[in-house]
């Protein structure tokens, strides 16, 4: 129970669609046992169509977050243009195995249309860097095991964005309800061509 | 439920449900009675059924000690064929401490028959279950168990317990090495939970779904998915799926093979 | 200690120029001559390879490089100066770029980068200003979503820029020149060197707006004929292309998502063919 990855607690998941992907996380921060908000979001955006989720010890979350916000907006002045999934994939895993002998305590999930080839994309890694490039879906946090058992029943391929949302609603609720470390709401962004949907979903608040 | 024998899922980086060597310098040595043989086991229950299932695969550690074990028992029927049993138990976790409690619990449930007359209920066998785990309070069976029956009304009975005799009735119950997987599962597909019913309502006001008893090819269905689903991100689960079912007619078994890598 | 009087030898006239930097100059407009033509599908780069004895073996000279799979780089100047730069822009191509995003920076990036190598030698202590001009062609794909192409092809409106070098987001082919004193520009067409001045006359006659990359080998040749000291031939001129992407030179094939390198060289024989129809 002491490891860095569990005190906050948290759960991302990612999930791919027919022409388009879906991203979601809970929105607690806990100190163990402790629920301090309920009000903390796992996921950012770094380019139109381009998020990444990043569970794991909060405070590296939000370092994390803030350096890929500063190596994308640097990223972009230079090269004037958005940076792609696939790119921001790499410069994750790039950044994280800098840190290899003293890593950032974070499970980062990427979700995204490309742009340029308009193909949906999503990735997972471990602490340290190593993509997982999945097919069908990518769980991270505190309640990955339960997060593996519905997203496995329940995804199938070729959802539509409308039954992508209910998919990964359904498998992030029903998961984070088994985790004492996760819930208290939950955030899921459907990014579709050209178009992103946020919503939020109350879930059991306990 | 697992709190005394359960491994905690986080607490190291890869949640195997057994140990990882260590490499100290000296070693101390200890006497360790208990393996984990790893795999799952479920049951849910219907209107006038219940499913009791589990996967064979007898793991451990990375090795896989045998495709075929079985971890759902008859109780209180032949000792070959099983026939005449009304009670259905399955145990996960240690296999040699699942076996001798299965053995314990047929020849209590036996014993009761002869001494009594009557078969005896399964609610009675549920508490006596209880007591028998208890018993060893202290030298544990390192086993989750699941007890299955029809009750008085002939309804679906399932009841799940922890490794020292706490239990509870329920519609439906994972236990074992991917429990964590399947449990949200059955959740959601047999308690319905954080379901709603569209349009009923803003917010508050929105309605949730009932659940209610499903019928017998809908539960086998749900079964056959969850395992499948485990075989697939568990490394402890797979083989072969032993489903049994029990009803006013008697019990029912099916062996559906899984994946075997 | 020694930092202490390692003051940087380019250092500012009262006229406001650095007279360093002029020199190296002076060392580029001695050089051999270099072009580049851009076409709508690729890239040409062309120079004289000359030898100072008929005893020099000339394969092993090479004076157009490759930098990534789809950049190449030729030069005008002083030769180990070139080499120096061609090691350096290897190298910052992938610990600037492709460690960092697994895939070879785009052209204008890898000319920045090679730019600021250029430039630190103007500013910095106890080195000289390089004495090289660089031609540094390459082809970027775009990022921008392929869009059908019109089919009616007749009355389009002229295409707008939609970056700021016209580059990047459409993806392309680019030439750009990189100077001593770290300055670079973006061509259609340019030479440098000896007769970077008549050669450039001579391109501003002979380019043309939407010219195809044959034409442009075939200007780069006339070009360098105009200017040449020794005779042409396939061991005399160098001639590195930037085209459709060469899988030839994969060294293998049937692997799904591979891409050959769009920059190669012509070998001799392609040359000489090209000469023969000239």
């Amino acid at each position: 129970m002491s490891s860095p990855f569990d005190i906050n607690g948290g759960a991302c998941v990612a999930m791919v669609g027919k022409d388009c992907v879906a991203i979601a996380c809970d929105l607690r921060l806990g100190m163990q046992a402790l629920t301090v908000s309920n009000n903390f979001p796992k996921i950012f955006n770094f380019a139109p169509g381009t998020y990444l989720g990043l569970t794991g010890l909060a405070t590296d979350v939000s370092t994390v977050s803030d350096l890929f916000r500063y190596k994308v907006n640097m990223y972009r002045l230079r090269e004037e243009r958005h940076i792609a999934p696939q790119t921001l994939a790499n410069l994750v895993s790039s950044s994280l195995y800098e840190r290899r002998f003293g890593p950032y305590f974070v499970s980062p999930v990427i979700a995204g249309i490309n742009n340029t080839t308009g193909k949906p994309f999503i990735c997972g890694f471990d602490s340290i860097g190593c993509i997982d490039f999945a097919k069908d879906f990518i769980v991270s946090g505190t309640a990955s095991d339960q997060l593996f058992g519905t997203c496995e029943g329940l995804w199938e391929p070729d959802l539509s964005p409308e039954n992508l949302f209910e998919t990964i609603s359904q498998a992030l609720l029903s998961a984070v309800d088994r985790d004492a470390l996760s819930g208290w709401g939950a955030q899921v962004y459907i990014i579709e061509k050209d178009k992103v949907t946020q919503r939020l979903l109350k879930g059991r608040q306990d | 439920m697992a709190s005394i024998i359960g491994h905690n899922p986080h607490s190291n980086s890869i949640g195997y449900s057994f140990s990882q060597p260590t490499n100290a310098g000296n070693k101390e040595h200890s006497f360790y009675p208990y393996t984990d043989n790893g795999g799952s086991v479920l049951g849910i229950t219907g209107k006038d059924f219940a499913v009791l299932a589990g996967d064979t695969r007898s793991t451990s550690g990375y090795n896989i000690n045998s495709r075929y074990v079985p971890k759902v028992f008859k109780i209180g029927g032949d000792q070959e064929t099983g026939e005449g049993a009304h009670i259905l138990l399955s145990v996960v976790g240690f296999a040699a401490d699942g076996l001798a409690l299965k053995e314990r619990l047929d020849a209590v449930v036996k014993m009761y028959k002869y001494q009594h007359g009557k078969p005896m209920s399964v609610r009675a066998c549920a508490q006596r279950l209880s007591t028998i785990l208890y018993g060893k309070r202290f030298f544990p069976y390192y086993v989750q168990a699941i007890l299955a029956g029809l009750d008085e009304e002939g309804k679906g009975a399932l009841y799940g317990y922890d490794p020292v005799g706490s239990y509870e009735r329920e519609q439906c119950r994972a236990a074992g090495a991917a429990s964590s997987l399947i449990m949200p599962f059955l959740d959601n597909q047999v308690n319905l939970k954080n379901q709603y019913i569209p349009g009923s309502g803003e917010g508050h006001a929105l309605e949730a779904k009932k659940p209610e008893p499903m019928p017998r090819d809908t539960v086998e269905q749900v079964v056959r998915d969850a395992f499948t689903s485990a075989v697939e991100r568990h490394i402890e689960v797979g083989d072969g799926l032993q489903m049994l079912i029990i009803t006013a007619d008697g019990i029912e078994e099916i062996y559906h093979p899984l994946k075997k890598d | 200690m020694a930092d202490r009087y390692s003051f940087s030898l380019t250092t500012f006239s009262p006229s406001g120029k650095l007279v360093q930097i002029e020199y190296a100059l002076n060392a580029v407009n001695q050089g051999v001559t270099a072009l580049g033509i851009k076409a709508t599908n690729g890239i040409v780069l062309a120079t004289e390879k000359k030898s100072s004895s008929p005893l020099i073996d000339p394969p092993s000279l090479s004076k157009i490089s490759l930098i990534t799979p789809d950049i190449g780089m030729v030069y005008a100047g002083m030769g180990p100066d070139y080499r120096v730069l061609v090691d350096k822009a290897r190298k910052v191509s992938h610990t600037g770029y492709k460690r960092i995003y697994n895939e070879y920076p785009p052209t204008r990036i890898l000319v920045q980068d090679v730019a600021r190598v250029v430039q630190e030698a103007t500013q910095s202590g106890g080195v000289r200003p390089y004495g090289v001009s660089l031609l540094i062609a390459g082809w970027d794909e775009g990022v921008e979503p392929e869009t059908p192409q019109a089919q009616k092809g007749d009355e389009e409106e002229p295409k707008k820029a939609t970056g700021k070098t016209g580059g990047i987001l459409k993806g392309g082919p680019s030439l750009y020149q990189v100077d001593p004193s770290g300055s670079y520009y973006p061509w259609k067409a340019t030479a440098i060197g000896k007769h970077a001045t008549s050669a450039k006359t001579f391109l501003e006659k002979r380019y043309t707006e939407g010219l195809e990359l044959e034409d442009a080998i075939h200007i780069a040749l006339l070009t360098l004929k105009e200017t040449i000291e020794g005779e042409m031939n396939g061991d005399t001129i160098e001639i590195g292309i930037v085209g459709p992407p060469a899988d030839h030179l994969l060294g293998f094939e049937g692997v799904e998502g591979s891409r050959g390198p769009r920059f190669r060289k012509l070998t001799k024989e392609e040359i000489e063919d090209y000469l023969t129809s000239l």
